[in-house]
């Protein structure tokens, strides 16, 4: 995964020319060539990202805005007959596209990135943008319980991954692109730039590198900065007063975290139970999958709940001003897993960010009420743990915990309630990895028989190291000081085969037991042993790098030294070809965990 | 099928960059396009359900109109005047639950305008509903003291009526006394708003002002029935029991079917004739009414002993009901009234009087509200007391 990265040079040959070979028509022009490397050009293409992503954001939230106010009307209608007619046709109509014109837009936007990042070269059809754009804008404004964010992220990625094939960039950055793509995406559309900066960090990418940072970042604020331009910088909320005073409430919100974990965990297992299940039954059902969610979420709304229709935003708004008693909020937390699971599976297209904060919003403030019910003494607003709920839901469900902290943060713009989020995340994040061994985007990827690496997977792996495959320091250091007469003596009773020298004044070298013998049948031995080796020295380890980079030397050299950090010339080992190896056989471990 | 993008953009940095720019320029526009067309249709949605939400108000369908004033906002999000009303709904639905809301809608309105005197209002009438004086007292003087966009002395004059009216509701009559004040000190010249004003006195116990406020309506409209009776009561309440007959006696003139003053007329009489302490009367008049109020309290004392069961002839221990001990008293006291010509007894009037005024006293706690006589001596003895102190 790593080289896949690197962002140096790619190990595999390139199969389109790269921006290098640009031709220059004009003089003016070829002057300004010498400017832009590929580093800037790539910079400044992630500005172009951001700003054509945001607009496409932009329009994709009218086009959500439009459907649902022409087939559900402006105003929320309880016991009417569009609630299940409208989703149940709209599903039908989603089915039909999905199926004969967008194929490829089944499934979460953020595994077809990372598969893009990490087997398609950064390939994203730009039929899957606009898929995405018309099917989920059908399917979230007729009122699937789903959100925008997801379809958001893809489009980004798919336009910036069009844009970089287009523009026939290395393979290199065209890999970068959709992760580029997707932060602005998810940026525009949470209005949260530092929130999708890490998301795609922690989700996509699946480690830090500093590379990619740069570019992510500027295309996230430069989407925000459209959207913010035409649709306002009002946050998604209207934050209510948010307190924490007293560090025993704590316990209050480990239990909400305790709570979240469990419901993500239900929420989890039920997606991943069903959707293998749907998807195994004959194809002709696959037309009608998504109107039967689409009838039920129906049914639910035409019940009473037509607030889990939809992404919920207006329902969470009013859920942190307290519009509902503990037993609405809870009643709506369990509707609403039990609809985005309908929707999700029955292959719906939209995302579960949206609705992952619904069920946390509701079931932090059910858990609130209930604690505050209990003990009158505790502080926190029904707003304080509807937010910090959110966050819970996003720790276990989506197992992003940096960005549950972060999006809390950003979303609400205070930081005072920063450590009731991070305790409730953690346990909510911890019960949610001990009850479900796989997060809910590798479970996705790998049902549909991908296996693409996680930043989860890569903070359990143990990271070997060279002090891991490290042999003692050899009884027999030569000095390069000493004659080499001297030298061929002090090695008459080793049985080793090469010595490592101390060169003056810093620095090691390496001969072997022959060369030495050579040099004092050569009538050498009044000469220094430094004087007659090659002048290049022998590379060193430290004991705390990666073993990996021992891989690069343990075949030209039978000895490696690993010397310490603060001084050059103490030993505190050495490393050999066969030590290595050794190490790594007996770390073994099968691909895929 | 296989959608692909003809390769149309040439291959050097610079013009990659132009044609990218004037791609995004192209995009903003069509956007902005886009955008506006959108905003007008929401706008103009939005003004209808706007519209809906204000008939379900007036309507007092609160519920509706909040669902309306909703949507109204899903189409124009950022509208002041949709965010004011739909607050406004959320406050007086009286669901407590939802003043969170309503609050939450006023202070970010609030943080745009703090100078908004609607808002501020709004925000006061939220805090009111909390019983949050400080917090209400603070929105209430940002309303009179800010920005009205239409009438701005009358609705400065109603936020601080309605700022006392919510201190004397929660009993803080200080500070609503100093509103009242500063009222009357910037009131419109007609007889209405010093009526209004003179009721607010009225509610404070600030009998003075009260008539005060009266007397200004009765100068601008001398021939107010309802201003005489006012100032009658006013005057009567604050003890002033001569200018209560003035105006009460007019007030009964004007208006002859006023039985509220007559009978208030008639009270006052009965304490002119019968309070001993007046000024102008001479010695032989001032001892002729306290032996007359000594034996009308002797007789209330009885009526209120037959009342409650209580025979003073064979009662055992004065602790058993406290009027055994008036009536003691009472007999302890009736040798002096022999004494009350002595001009040495200067004292002996007070002493009388007060056993009087005891009687009166615990038997209107014990037997309730007395009438005629013993209502007069019990207003005498309350006037005194306040005299006293």
């Amino acid at each position: 995964m790593s080289d896949s990265l690197s962002t140096s040079h790619s190990p595999l040959p390139s199969a389109q020319p790269p921006l290098s070979r640009f031709r220059a028509p004009r003089r003016l022009f070829s002057t300004l060539e010498g400017v832009f490397n590929e580093e800037v050009f790539f910079l400044i293409l992630s500005v172009f990202i951001g700003i054509f992503s945001g607009l496409a954001v932009v329009c994709f939230r009218l086009a959500i805005d439009w459907t649902h106010l022409a087939l559900l009307g402006p105003l929320p209608e309880t016991h009417s007959w569009r609630l299940f007619a409208v989703p149940a046709l709209a599903g039908l109509v989603v089915a039909a596209l999905v199926i004969h014109v967008f194929p490829t837009i089944r499934g979460s936007g953020v595994n077809q990135t990372k598969a893009a990042l990490f087997i398609f070269n950064g390939f994203i059809p730009f039929r899957t943008a606009i898929g995405k754009f018309i099917c989920s804008g059908i399917a979230i404004g007729s009122g699937q319980s789903l959100g925008p964010e997801d379809p958001s992220l893809q489009i980004g990625a798919g336009i910036a991954s069009a844009l970089g094939r287009q523009l026939e960039i290395s393979r290199e950055k065209l890999r970068l692109m959709a992760p580029v793509g997707a932060a602005a995406g998810l940026a525009a559309a949470f209005n949260a730039p530092i929130s999708a900066v890490l998301f795609v960090i922690e989700e996509v990418i699946g480690r830090w590198s500093a590379g990619i940072l740069g570019s992510v970042v500027l295309s996230a604020v430069s989407s925000v900065v459209i959207v913010r331009w035409f649709l306002g910088s009002e946050p998604l909320f209207r934050i209510p007063v948010t307190t924490f005073k007293r560090p025993t409430e704590l316990i209050a919100y480990a239990v909400l975290g305790i709570v979240g974990g469990l419901a993500s965990v239900a929420f989890a297992k039920s997606i991943g139970y069903l959707r293998p299940r749907l998807k195994a039954l004959p194809r002709w059902t696959q037309y009608f999958q998504p109107a039967v969610a689409g009838l039920l979420i129906g049914l639910i709304a035409f019940l009473g709940a037509p607030q889990i229709m939809g992404a919920g935003y207006d329902s969470m708004d009013q859920a942190m001003h307290g519009q509902y008693a503990w037993k609405m909020l809870a009643i709506l937390a369990v509707l609403k897993i039990v609809a985005t699971t309908l929707s999700f599976v029955s292959g719906a297209p939209g995302g579960m960010f949206a609705p992952t904060l619904f069920i946390g919003a509701m079931l932090g403030g059910a858990v609130g009420d209930i604690e505050r019910f209990y003990f009158p003494h505790l502080t926190g607003s029904t707003g304080t743990y509807v937010l910090v709920g959110m966050g819970v839901l996003f720790a276990g469900f989506l197992r992003a915990p940096m960005t549950s902290v972060f999006m809390v943060l950003e979303v609400s713009g205070n930081y005072e309630i920063i450590v009731p989020v991070i305790v409730a995340n953690t346990f909510s994040y911890l019960i949610s990895r001990s009850l479900q061994d796989v997060p809910i985007f590798d479970l996705l990827t790998r049902q549909d028989g991908l296996i693409l690496p996680s930043l989860e997977e890569d903070r359990d792996e143990a990271i070997l190291r060279v002090e891991d495959a490290m042999l003692p320091v050899p009884n027999t250091i030569l000095s390069a000081e000493e004659y080499v007469d001297a030298n061929a003596r002090r090695v008459q009773d080793s049985t080793e085969a090469n010595f490592l020298v101390r060169m003056h004044p810093t620095g090691w070298n390496i001969v072997s037991r022959d060369q030495l013998q050579r040099l004092f049948l050569e009538g050498k031995g009044e000469h220094t042993l430094g004087s007659l080796l090659p002048p290049q020295f022998l590379p060193s380890l430290y004991p705390d790098l990666p073993l990996d980079s021992a891989l690069r030397f343990v075949n030209d050299y039978p000895l490696i030294p690993v010397v310490n950090r603060a001084n050059s010339r103490k030993l505190e080992g050495v490393v050999s070809r066969d030590s290595v190896f050794k190490r790594y056989e007996s770390d073994r471990t099968p691909v895929g965990g | 099928m296989s959608w692909s993008f003809p390769k149309l953009i040439p291959r050097s940095a610079p013009v990659i960059l132009l044609v990218l720019t004037l791609a995004a320029v192209t995009g903003f526009a069509a956007v902005s396009h886009l955008v506006a067309r959108y905003n007008a249709n929401q706008q103009s949605r939005g003004r209808k359900l706007y519209q809906r939400g204000l008939a379900d108000s007036a309507a007092n369908r609160y519920d509706d109109a909040i669902d309306v004033f909703r949507a109204a906002l899903t189409c124009d999000p950022t509208n002041s005047q949709y965010q004011l009303s739909l607050a406004r709904a959320l406050r007086d639905s009286n669901d407590p639950r939802r003043l969170d809301e309503a609050e939450s809608y006023l202070i970010a309105l609030w943080q745009r305008a703090p100078q908004d005197a609607a808002v501020n209002l709004a925000l006061a009438r939220v805090a009111a509903h909390r019983g949050s004086i400080e917090d209400a007292t603070r929105y209430y003087h940002n309303a009179m003291y800010g920005v009205w966009n239409t009438d701005p002395d009358a609705n400065r004059s109603k936020a601080r009526i309605e700022l006392i009216q919510f201190l004397l509701k929660k009993g803080a009559s200080d500070k609503a006394e100093s509103e009242l004040i500063a009222l009357a000190t910037a009131l419109p010249p007609t007889p209405a708003a010093h009526l209004q004003t003179a009721q607010l006195f009225a509610q404070a116990q600030d009998y003075a002002g009260e008539l005060s406020q009266y007397e200004e309506v009765l100068r601008l409209d001398p021939s107010s029935s309802a201003a005489l009776a006012g100032a009658g009561q006013a005057a009567y309440n604050s003890g002033n029991y001569t200018s209560a007959r003035g105006y009460l006696q007019a007030a009964v003139n004007a208006n002859k079917e006023d039985e509220a003053s007559n009978q208030l007329l008639a009270t006052n009489e009965l304490i002119l004739r019968n309070d001993p302490f007046v000024g102008h009367i001479s010695d032989v008049e001032r001892n002729r009414r306290i032996a007359a109020a000594f034996a009308q309290a002797e007789t209330r004392l009885d009526e209120c002993g037959q009342q409650k069961g209580i025979d003073f002839n064979t009662a055992a221990t004065p602790t058993a009901s406290p009027l055994i001990a008036l009536q003691s008293l009472w007999t302890e006291a009736k040798p002096d009234l022999t004494r009350l010509r002595s001009p040495a007894e200067t004292d002996l009037p007070d002493a009388i009087m007060d056993v009087v005024f005891q009687i009166e006293q615990q038997t209107a706690a014990t037997c309730g509200q007395p009438k005629g006589v013993d209502l007069a001596l019990l207003l005498i003895s309350q006037k005194r007391e306040a005299a006293n102190r």
